[in-house]
């Protein structure tokens, strides 16, 4: 297996390469290293988009969980759904705005439109997180998986820093678009040879073995049940939940957390540099709700079965069934590692290739070369490019463990993001002191609900009465609860602080470029509430219902003919009806699809005197004032 | 050649190549699958995976409004010339082959030229594609310049 395995790996690495270097001949901008000159076709979002998410969300981790958990873990797969609800709010909002100002990152349009240097830090701490231990753990795990499935022949050090050359190499070369080209076309393979090993490996192994015994999880653990709504425990490492850890408030908030791969930095300047009217649409609909979803919910258990040993398993359960498969077929084996390979790849290609442009845009051209030409940008992001590659490596090959404690904190905080983002795009009342004050409350939440806090507390202070997420709740839903809250109450006293109005003019510029969806007020109200209930009965406490309604009939004698596990035709219903869902906000709602391309330029935040397309405005108790006093009606600009 | 047109062609050659690593990769596990214990249906597959890639292919020059290039249609044709190659030299030497797998392979390989066949005739008219196999119609004698101009020397 491992001459295949490294034949697979070149011939990535050779056409990763090539395409960059066709790529960065095509390019003439320098600038366009940083962004791919805001012309990144749709496809590229579409499937890049797509195994971006599965990848963040950690494939062979997903998978090995399914192992451990049986269908109560399986049922976070949902949460994507609501990742693609969090994008189609957001991104096209960004991708307006971003062309109206011309400006590109999230640092750069958060921090301007509040005018806050707190908020660019907190994006940059996010920036870091993916782009260092996340991207680090991720390889990590590959280096692991290759050397315990080439029983040693690739050792996990030579995968590290071979896959890190390479991946610098294309990344240095073609810049931002050959990365985005080159992830698309890895996400699709992903997403292909996952369809093809699995529906091998039910052909020739145990022939969908979970549809009739289910999942052969560790004892206590109840497989094809949620263990409740909601446990008053302590939190893991204090105390272990009865019947396993996914209860629906757990569900739920790991739902919320997931919200932070739409979220985080890197996925939001990937949207502001695609062109394409429909694209977000389209890559939320139907590759990010529909395939990638449905991929994960149907193809997850029947590879779960396969790997669940009994015990605990791990990482040999997947190298056990790569050579069960390989036995069948050596190729089999291959393709079904090489998925898991890929899927990491993209998450570290993605999250260094965004970090290093964003770091290279907010902090080296805004704080230590301010003015630097686009050449200069270019060489700079390479160097940071490589840099980045260098210390991941390093993190991976010397420090797995500090760098996968420290990943756990990554999609928490970037899903904090989330009242910075409703401000910018929908909630012009949402201040700068309320989204601020939000931040300090979610980190710290977060912070204390995850690994890296409750250790560096517990070890310099005192020993705290709670443990990773208490009461089974995710750290992102603690975090996000006190942040949305404070956020709210602060905004509440702040709405009229003086940057107010120019807060004001983004939006008037929105909703005269993208008014409000058609519908009424009826139908306005219908779609939220309908999102609210459908997140309630597929991931909230309504899915408690999924455990016994397809088995256990309440009326009638009838017993249960479908043969499958009640949870899973509720997930299958539940994933069917949000792609309904994101469909009928992504399309009919208008809010996946760009219907204009602004054509006036906007200058966010204190504008000079003299400066900027639109003219500073006087406030508007100024106006009102004058007009009182000279008896004529003010003239509102 | 300026920049849009030379990001058009990078962008549609990537997308090219990444319908055709996907679902190639998918289909040489299938083929290999099936030439071993997979058997008929794991073959069924491998040929579906060309020939989605085949579609993809065409829903690509569809998007970008071009045809498929001379590069492809030399690939294309090495290909499809080396398997038929291969097919026969493998029915020919080596044993137990023609019993388990020459017909299916054979099957799947008809299948791939009708349907590319039938996307050029459809695409582009029976005379063009009839011209680009016309081999004895190349044949003919060159004619003068103005001759050619004023209809002189046609057969």
């Amino acid at each position: 297996m491992t001459a295949l395995v490294l034949t697979a790996l070149g011939v990535t690495f050779v056409y990763a390469v090539y395409i960059a270097t066709a790529s960065a001949s095509a390019v003439r901008q320098p600038a366009d290293f940083l962004d791919g000159g805001l012309s990144i076709p749709a496809w590229g979002y579409i499937f890049g988009g797509a195994g971006i998410v599965v990848a963040t969300l950690g494939l062979e981790d997903h998978l090995l969980l399914i192992a451990n958990y049986g269908l109560q873990y399986s049922h976070a797969a949902l949460g994507l759904v609501l990742a693609a609800l969090a994008g189609t709010l957001i991104h096209k909002q960004l991708w307006l705005t971003a062309r109206m100002t011309g400006l590109r990152t999230a640092g750069q349009l958060l921090g301007t439109y509040y005018a806050s240097a707190a908020i660019r830090i907190y994006v940059l701490l996010v920036v870091g997180l993916f782009a260092l231990p996340f991207a680090a753990s991720q390889l990590a795990e590959t280096g692991a998986l290759l050397e315990q499935a080439t029983g040693g022949a690739l050792p996990a050090v030579l995968t590290i820093w071979g896959s890190a050359f390479f991946l610098g190499l294309y990344a240095i070369v073609g810049g931002w678009r050959a990365m985005v080209y080159v992830v698309a076309a890895q996400s699709l393979t992903v997403l292909v040879l996952l369809i093809v090993t699995t529906g091998a490996a039910g052909v020739t192994l145990q022939g969908f073995a979970s549809a009739s015994h289910g999942i052969s999880v560790p004892a206590g653990i109840t497989s094809d049940r949620l263990p409740g709504v909601i446990q008053f425990t302590a939190g893991l490492g204090k105390t272990v939940p009865l019947g396993g850890l996914w209860t629906t408030t757990q569900i739920l908030s790991f739902a919320i957390a997931l919200t932070g791969i739409t979220l985080s930095p890197g996925f939001a300047l990937l949207g502001v540099s695609v062109k394409g009217r429909t694209v977000f649409a389209f890559n939320q609909v139907w590759m990010v709700a529909g395939l990638a979803t449905g991929l994960l919910v149907f193809l997850g258990p029947l590879i779960g079965t396969e790997l669940a040993t009994g015990s605990r398993p791990a990482l040999d359960a997947i190298t056990s069934f790569a050579n069960r498969l390989a036995g069948r077929d050596e190729l089999l084996g291959v393709g079904f590692l090489f998925a898991l390979v890929l899927s990491q790849q993209i998450a570290v290609a993605f999250f260094v290739t965004s970090g290093a442009s964003i770091l290279t845009t907010d902090f080296v051209v805004r704080y230590l070369q301010p003015g630097l030409a686009a050449s200069g940008q270019r060489t700079a992001a390479r160097i940071t490019i490589a840099l980045l590659f260098v210390a991941v490596a390093s993190l991976a090959t010397f420090a797995p463990l500090p760098a996968s404690l420290l990943s756990t904190l990554t999609l928490s905080l970037s899903a904090q993001l989330l009242p910075a983002y409703l401000g910018l795009c929908w909630l012009p009342w949402i201040s700068r002191s309320g989204v601020v004050t939000g931040l300090v409350f979610g980190l710290i939440f977060v912070l204390f609900s995850e690994p890296p806090g409750l250790i560096a507390f517990e070890g310099l202070f005192l020993g705290l009465p709670w443990g990773r997420w208490p009461l089974t709740i995710h750290s992102a839903a603690w975090g996000l609860f006190f942040n949305l809250g404070s956020c709210l109450i602060v905004s509440l006293w702040t709405r009229r602080e003086p940057e107010r109005e120019q807060r004001d003019r983004l939006h008037g510029e929105l909703r005269a470029i993208s008014p409000a969806a058609p519908g009424g007020r009826a139908t306005q109200a219908a779609k939220w509430s309908l999102t609210l209930i459908w997140a309630f009965f597929a991931l909230g406490p309504g899915a408690i219902l999924g455990n016994t309604l397809f088995s256990q009939q309440t009326f009638g004698a009838v017993g249960p003919s479908a043969g499958l596990p009640s949870l899973f035709v509720w997930q299958v219903a539940a994933w069917f009806s949000g792609i309904l869902l994101v469909w009928w906000l992504a399309y009919p709602g208008r809010l996946g699809v760009i219907e204009a391309v602004p054509t006036r330029r906007l200058q966010l935040g204190p504008i000079p005197a003299g400066q900027g397309s639109l003219a500073p405005r006087r406030p508007d108790w100024i106006t009102q004032g004058l007009s009182r006093l000279t008896g004529r009606p003010g003239k509102l600009q | 050649m300026d920049t849009p047109d030379r990001l058009d062609v990078v962008d549609r050659h990537a997308l090219v190549m990444a319908v055709w690593i996907a679902l190639g990769a998918a289909a040489a596990i299938l083929l290999h699958f099936g030439l071993g214990s997979g058997g008929i249906w794991a073959l069924a597959a491998g040929f579906a995976c060309i020939l989605a890639a085949f579609a993809g292919h065409i829903v690509v020059n569809t998007v970008y409004r071009t045809t498929f290039t001379r590069s492809e249609l030399a690939l294309g044709l090495v290909v499809t010339f080396a398997s038929l190659l291969w097919l026969s030299l493998a029915a020919l030497f080596v044993s137990g082959f023609r019993d388990h797998a020459f017909v299916p392979l054979a099957v799947g390989l008809l299948t791939v030229g009708a349907c590319v066949l039938f996307y050029m005739i459809t695409h582009f008219g029976v005379r063009v594609v009839f011209d680009a196999f016309n081999v004895i119609g190349s044949f003919r004698p060159e004619t003068a310049p103005d001759q050619r101009r004023s209809g002189k020397g046609r057969p």
